[in-house]
């Protein structure tokens, strides 16, 4: 298990983080959301020693990481990056062995993750010759391929289509499913809500929301209400029930968790036939707007 | 992998990559080629204009004494030349041929020698010694001398050569070799320092060093590249040494054994560069940190010249001069001396302490800089976008 323990970092007047404390377990999907600039890129940093932290510490099974420890790591920056002009499969080999894995298995390991992309019939391709997604995939493969315990994504999702972003769903949850500890960040909060078991939501260098996404969502106080009356969305003036954000020109509204869902739908049959009436948790950006509220 | 066998392993297959990518690039490859063939053709140019000895050719018309051929032969034989006599019907066609460059001399009976210039005071010699030879055998006979007798009388006398000084034979062989060597050694220095900077730059710009770097620390990272390039550069110093010196063993000097001293010349270029680009790219590597785009890297690439240049223009001077006060203090301390001294050992005797402090000063230099450049490349190489200054550099490692 990975533990950010107290993590502090400044650069000049601009905090990055400011005492961010979270937990990665094994095989789980680790959520790690907030909007740009709230400090996920640099406590992955953190994570790898690519920055000191002014404070705090990055612990692992309780002790702090040691070099060594940190070669079971992952990672893949949100920086994209590998070497143009190498093939792929050797560029795969390369940081296998440099994680420390012998010539053999090295190889062993390149050939699965080529094959699992679907990339074995292009493995002395140059890394620049493949497409952008087939690059996205040899990036991802680059921090998996020497079997990491925990795998630590930056804006994984960044840049895939649909069906990019469905294929590595399947192969966090794969992965999950071996043992491995995933955590991955996002801006994105409502494209990844599916994806991923935990959430730590950070913002201003703060976490201000941890824990299993299911029980975040059940426990809060908060409902998303969703009320047509003859097609026409509608919410009824009572206490409890507050209008929150216009979004694509339509009106949300939450309403506490305690509203009777018979009362505003009595409410809203005396004004005509309810077309629509949804009460659901709360969805993610509406729980991250909550807790950056308090 | 554990502990610093691990460590080492790593920084090993760093150098091995950096080594492999840029041996296999098309660039180096035929540039390469070029410089070796080049070096061979050179060699073999120079053997063969060098191997010519020049002809001169001498005219002759008119009442000229018999066996003045023989006579001529002789003489020039005596001053290593080689002459083509050629006999003219009349005055006017040799002095012709003279006029138009088909002949040196003309030399018209007895009494008058034809140039188109200034004499050729050897050529001179050689026609005047053999006329003058003649006309005293001629006399001697008149004498009725035996030939013995004339032999006698016209031998010159053997006089023997005595040198104050002793003229070392490998003395001049050995400054060419010292030019060469001193010219192979900046610019091999110059070069894969350059290389290095560029593969710090390069890994910079496609971004992929953060992934390295989550793998390995930034000094085994420099020190992976600083000796996978250095381990090219050595090979390529020991292929085109040995393409020079291969071709310059054509050459045939007294008492001189090119192999053996150009041999020489070659390890001590082989250590020396070893040293001198260990100083170096680390100082390159330091600056390609700066820099995220390879359109950058000219702005930083001309940084190291001014401690570069002046030691390869102070290493000519010491190829003149190798015991000026300049020359001497510059063998010593870094950074001129990892050119400086081995073209000064190359052409005079140095001190064996003042080669230990040379060796002594840049070893604790190259030492310091790895630590400085060390700080400075880890501090840089994560910072993309605009040039990283490198206070800013320095301070953002801790």
């Amino acid at each position: 298990m990975l533990s950010c323990e107290g993590l502090e970092k400044r650069f000049g007047d601009v905090v990055a983080l400011d005492g961010a404390t979270f937990e990665v377990r094994p095989g789980r999907i680790l959520g790690f959301l907030g909007p740009n600039g709230a400090g996920k890129t640099t406590t992955m940093r953190c994570i790898f020693d690519l920055i000191h932290p002014d404070a705090g510490e990055v612990r692992w099974n309780g002790a702090p990481v040691t070099s060594e420890q940190r070669l079971r790591f992952g990672y893949m920056p949100e920086e994209r990056g590998l070497y143009p002009k190498m093939a792929i499969r050797e560029q795969l080999v390369y940081f296998a062995r440099l994680s420390g894995m012998g010539r053999g298995e090295a190889n062993d390991a390149a050939d699965r993750w080529l094959a699992t992309f679907g990339l074995a019939d292009r493995a002395t391709s140059k890394l620049e010759q493949l497409s952008h997604g087939n690059q996205q995939r040899v990036q991802l493969a680059t921090a998996l391929v020497h079997d990491p315990e925990l795998a630590v994504l930056d804006e994984p999702f960044a840049g895939l289509d649909p069906i990019g972003m469905e294929a590595l769903s399947e192969t966090l949850h794969s992965l999950a499913a071996s043992g491995v500890g995933i955590i991955f960040s996002s801006h994105q909060l409502d494209l990844v809500e599916d994806v991923c078991e935990d959430v730590v939501i950070i913002h201003q260098g703060r976490v201000v929301l941890t824990g299993d996404l299911a029980t975040l969502r059940a426990r809060s106080t908060r409902r998303h209400l969703v009320v047509e009356v003859d097609g026409v969305p509608w919410a009824p003036d009572i206490p409890g029930v507050e209008r929150v954000e216009t979004r694509h020109g339509r009106p949300r509204y939450l309403a506490r968790h305690d509203t009777g869902i018979d009362r505003i739908l009595a409410l809203a049959q005396q004004e005509g036939e309810v077309t629509r009436f949804a009460f659901e948790p709360p969805s993610l950006s509406d729980l991250f707007r909550e807790a950056v509220a308090q | 992998m554990s502990g610093p066998t691990g460590r080492l392993a790593q920084i090993w297959h760093i150098a091995m990559r950096d080594l492999k990518q840029r041996a296999r690039s098309r660039a180096f490859l035929v540039t390469m080629v070029l410089i070796v063939g080049l070096a061979l053709l050179m060699g073999q140019l120079i053997a063969w204009e060098s191997g010519k000895t020049p002809t001169s050719v001498i005219g002759l018309t008119g009442q000229v004494p018999t066996g003045i051929e023989a006579a001529l032969d002789s003489a020039a034989s005596a001053f290593d030349v080689t002459i083509d006599v050629r006999t003219y019907p009349d005055t006017a066609s040799a002095e012709q041929a003279v006029q138009d460059g088909h002949a040196d001399v003309a030399l018209i009976g007895t009494s008058t020698m034809v140039w188109k210039g200034d004499p050729d005071l050897r050529l001179a010699a050689i026609v005047n010694g053999a006329v003058a030879n003649l006309e005293r055998r001629r006399q001697a006979a008149d004498l009725g001398l035996t030939d013995e007798q004339v032999a006698a009388l016209v031998s010159p006398a053997a006089l023997t050569n005595q040198r104050l000084t002793q003229v070392d034979p490998e003395a001049e062989p050995r400054r060419i070799g010292a030019n060469i060597g001193t010219f192979v050694l900046y610019m091999a220095i110059l070069l894969f320092g350059q290389f290095v900077m560029m593969g710090v730059t390069e890994e910079k710009a496609s971004r992929v060093v953060e992934v390295v770097l989550s793998r390995v620390r930034p000094y085994q990272v420099l020190a992976g590249k600083v000796i996978g390039i250095g381990l090219l550069g050595l090979a390529q110093v020991v292929i085109l040494g040995g393409a020079i010196l291969l071709s310059l063993t054509t050459f045939h000097i007294a008492n001189v054994s090119i192999p053996s001293l150009g041999g020489g010349i070659l390890l001590s270029v082989i250590f020396w560069f070893l040293l001198g680009y260990a100083f170096y790219s680390v100082i390159y590597a330091a600056l390609g940190a700066t820099v995220s785009r390879q359109e950058d890297i000219q702005s930083v690439a001309m940084l190291p010249l001014p401690l570069l240049l002046p030691a390869f223009f102070i290493s000519i001077v010491a190829l003149e001069d190798p015991n000026t006060t300049l020359v001497r203090i510059t063998s010593l301390i870094p950074p001129t001396s990892p050119i400086v001294m081995p073209t000064r050992m190359a052409v005079t005797s140095v001190p064996p302490w003042e080669v230990a402090v040379s060796v002594g000063l840049l070893l604790a230099s190259t030492y310091g800089l790895i630590r400085l450049g060390g700080r400075i490349y880890a501090g840089a190489i994560l910072r993309l976008g605009a040039k990283v200054r490198l206070r800013d550099a320095w301070r953002a490692a801790e």
